[in-house]
């Protein structure tokens, strides 16, 4: 047994990034830990700015100048990336990690042929011929659902579900252990955002990789990922099992998300959460949500919480986290949040 | 794509007769008697008539400009007033000297100004490139004529390195021929009018291929290219300097222009006897037909420059279609 397989795939502890801005340094992620084992899917939630795409630039490595990881380690198969050397962390990057990104259609180069884009990465990392690159890059297409003869082609001559299936063929082109998907579907409707699941999935039951999937959709994560990580202003407020922390969310801030997910048959309208995402310049010394939250105490705004097991597998990021089954059924009443909404301070 | 040339060729044909028109009756309204240089006033006015007519002068002015015309399709430009010598035979050399100047520094400009400005786009913010964009805004501001004089004075008077002007040694090379161009002294006599012209033409491509770069710099699939484990030349020339070419591609007529017009300048400054100074001296010694030959070659070069851009930018991109 080779010695990586004793640890999980990728293991990212007490991360902390923070970006130069001319107002002082924002803390983008502050304590942030999170496990995926072999074969996992796991999902990462949060609204937009949350700090979702800082965290899977720091693990590809692809981080803007104005920003540093002030504390924290991200292991891939054991081995710190943080503290990698250039050569080491360009040799993980696609070959180990691969990523599906955000909006396919400014993901590919406009002058570059579909399939040259494909065979670069195959050659980055492998040696091989072009024309060996080539055919890999034929096959790979074909197993996404693209015809091969489309590789010749330019990016704008494909239609969007075609361009996101290009870049899952992309990811994959190195079978990676892991693929992280950044909003892989938010550009498509419905329909092909369907179909370009159904294919991941089968891909993943083919092939074995681990998925990160980032995303603002809950939706997604339910179909898609055994487990949810939720994130709020640059922490990890609550994770475990998707289908517990859906159920039975252990943060008001969940609660709040659930809320806010249009349910068929329900005559309630959705939830708003009040309010908007603290200043990370300056965050709030306790609690980052306790602005937003209907049953923040003093406390809360004092004393920031701790990341504390509520349940085996399960962990939540709140004071009141024990006292969760009494506020549950106050935060599903809209007068609950309107009351934080009429009194914002 | 065959259809899309031939109406290419057409527009192109277009405006090269609207040129000569223009170039035609331009001259017509100079002040004062272009033909008095050679029909001279002290002539008996008999004399002047039978001349008037035998250059076809006495008929109107739409006759003149239909015989202007055709013979202008048969590449008959007419002959100096200065030498009585055919303009054609006069500027075909002359052509030839102002292309082998233009062309190779243009060609140097573009493509030392596209790789220049691509990794000073790549290093924004570092002080050399912070200095490289001052030196580059500060020579494309300055006159072209200053700066060849500044280069002789230095070069050429002080440091003595290269001659002072002219193709060649004047004397060596009685025949003009092509052993000429061969020679070292040719390329010795090249030497600084090219680089100070290179350095000229230089900053703008260089200016421009900066600032597009910056911009592609920040788009996803740059990101992409980098998470895909290639190397950063790769990332730099492979995907963000090839998307940065296109802009830098369509100002190339508008370059080559300004280089066929700085011509005049340049050679004027060296002594360099090429089409631009052809021109100069043609003008100043009220030469008609050759001026008006020059300036015609001069629009046909812009117009030909124009139309090879036009490929150049569909090859690049392919999202263009000739149709």
């Amino acid at each position: 047994m080779l010695p990586s397989d004793t640890h999980p795939l990728l293991s990212i502890t007490g991360l902390a990034v923070s970006y130069g801005t001319p107002r002082g340094p924002a803390s983008a992620i502050a304590d942030l830990s999170l496990e995926i084992g072999k074969g996992e899917n796991l999902g990462l939630i949060g609204e937009s700015g949350c700090g979702k795409s800082t965290l899977l630039k720091a693990v590809m490595g692809v981080m803007p100048d104005n920003a540093r990881i002030a504390a924290g380690r991200i292991a891939f198969q054991g081995r710190d990336l943080v503290a990698a050397d250039a050569g080491f962390r360009r040799s993980v990057r696609w070959a180990g990690i691969s990523m599906v990104t955000q909006s396919a259609l400014n993901a590919l180069n406009p002058v570059l042929r579909v399939g040259d884009q494909i065979a670069e990465a195959i050659r980055a990392h492998r040696d091989v011929s072009r024309a060996e690159a080539w055919r890999r890059t034929e096959a790979l297409l074909t197993m996404v659902g693209v015809a091969p003869e489309r590789a010749r082609d330019y990016p704008h001559q494909f239609s969007g579900g075609m361009r996101q299936r290009a870049i899952i063929a992309m990811a994959l082109a190195l079978d990676p252990p892991l693929v992280l998907a950044d909003e892989p579907t938010t550009a498509l409707d419905v329909v092909v955002q369907d179909q370009i699941f159904q294919s991941l999935r089968a891909l993943q039951q083919r092939l074995g990789f681990s998925l990160l999937l980032v995303t603002h959709d809950l939706a997604l994560v339910i179909e898609n990922c055994e487990r949810v990580a939720v994130m709020y202003a640059g922490m990890i407020v609550e994770t475990g099992p998707t289908r517990d922390v859906i159920r039975r969310p252990t943060h008001p801030y969940t609660l709040g998300l659930k809320n806010a997910l249009p349910r068929l048959g329900s005559r309630d309208e959705p939830i708003a959460i009040p309010g908007g995402p603290p200043d990370l310049t300056d965050p709030p010394p306790g609690c980052r949500f306790a602005a937003r939250c209907p049953f923040a105490l003093p406390l809360c705004r004092t004393e920031p919480p701790a990341l504390t097991t509520v349940a085996p597998g399960r962990q939540a990021r709140c004071h009141r986290a024990a006292e969760i089954d009494a506020l549950a059924p106050l935060a599903a009443l809209p007068q609950t949040w309107d009351a934080l909404r009429d009194a914002p301070r | 794509m065959a259809g899309y040339l031939l109406r290419r060729f057409w527009h192109m044909v277009l405006t090269l007769f609207a040129m000569a028109t223009l170039m035609f009756f331009l001259f017509r309204l100079l002040p004062g008697d272009p033909t008095a240089t050679v029909i001279s006033p002290s002539l008996y006015p008999k004399a002047q008539e039978a001349m008037r007519q035998q250059f076809g002068l006495d008929r109107p002015l739409f006759e003149q400009y239909l015989l202007y015309l055709r013979n202008l399709l048969v590449l008959d430009f007419g002959f100096s007033f200065q030498t009585n010598r055919p303009v054609f035979e006069m500027i075909q050399g002359r052509l030839l000297n102002t292309l082998l100047l233009i062309l190779p520094s243009m060609f140097a400009a573009y493509l030392l100004g596209a790789v220049i400005g691509a990794i000073a786009a790549w290093k924004r913010g570092s002080a050399g490139e912070v200095g490289l964009v001052f030196t580059a805004t500060a020579l494309q501001s300055a006159p072209l004529f200053w700066l060849g004089m500044l280069a002789i004075l230095l070069f050429s008077i002080k440091l003595d390195l290269f001659p002072i002007g002219h193709i060649v040694t004047p004397g060596l090379f009685p025949e003009q021929d092509w052993r000429m161009y061969l020679s070292a002294d040719f390329l010795h006599h090249l030497a600084l009018p090219f680089l100070v012209n290179t350095l000229y033409q230089l900053c703008f491509p260089l200016l421009l291929m900066r600032s597009t770069m910056l911009s592609t710099i920040g788009e996803d699939y740059i990101e992409l290219a980098r998470m895909k484990g290639l190397s950063e030349r790769r990332v730099l020339f492979g995907h963000a300097a090839r998307n940065a070419l296109l802009p830098l591609a369509t100002t190339l007529p508008m370059i080559l222009g300004w280089a066929v017009a700085g011509s005049v300048v340049i050679e004027t400054v060296f002594s360099w006897p090429g089409l631009g100074l052809l021109m100069v001296e043609a003008i100043s010694r009220a030469d008609y037909p050759v001026a008006q030959a020059a300036f015609l070659l001069i629009a046909v070069l812009t117009v030909f420059g124009t139309f090879i851009a036009d490929l150049l930018c569909g090859l690049l991109d392919p999202r263009i279609v000739y149709a």
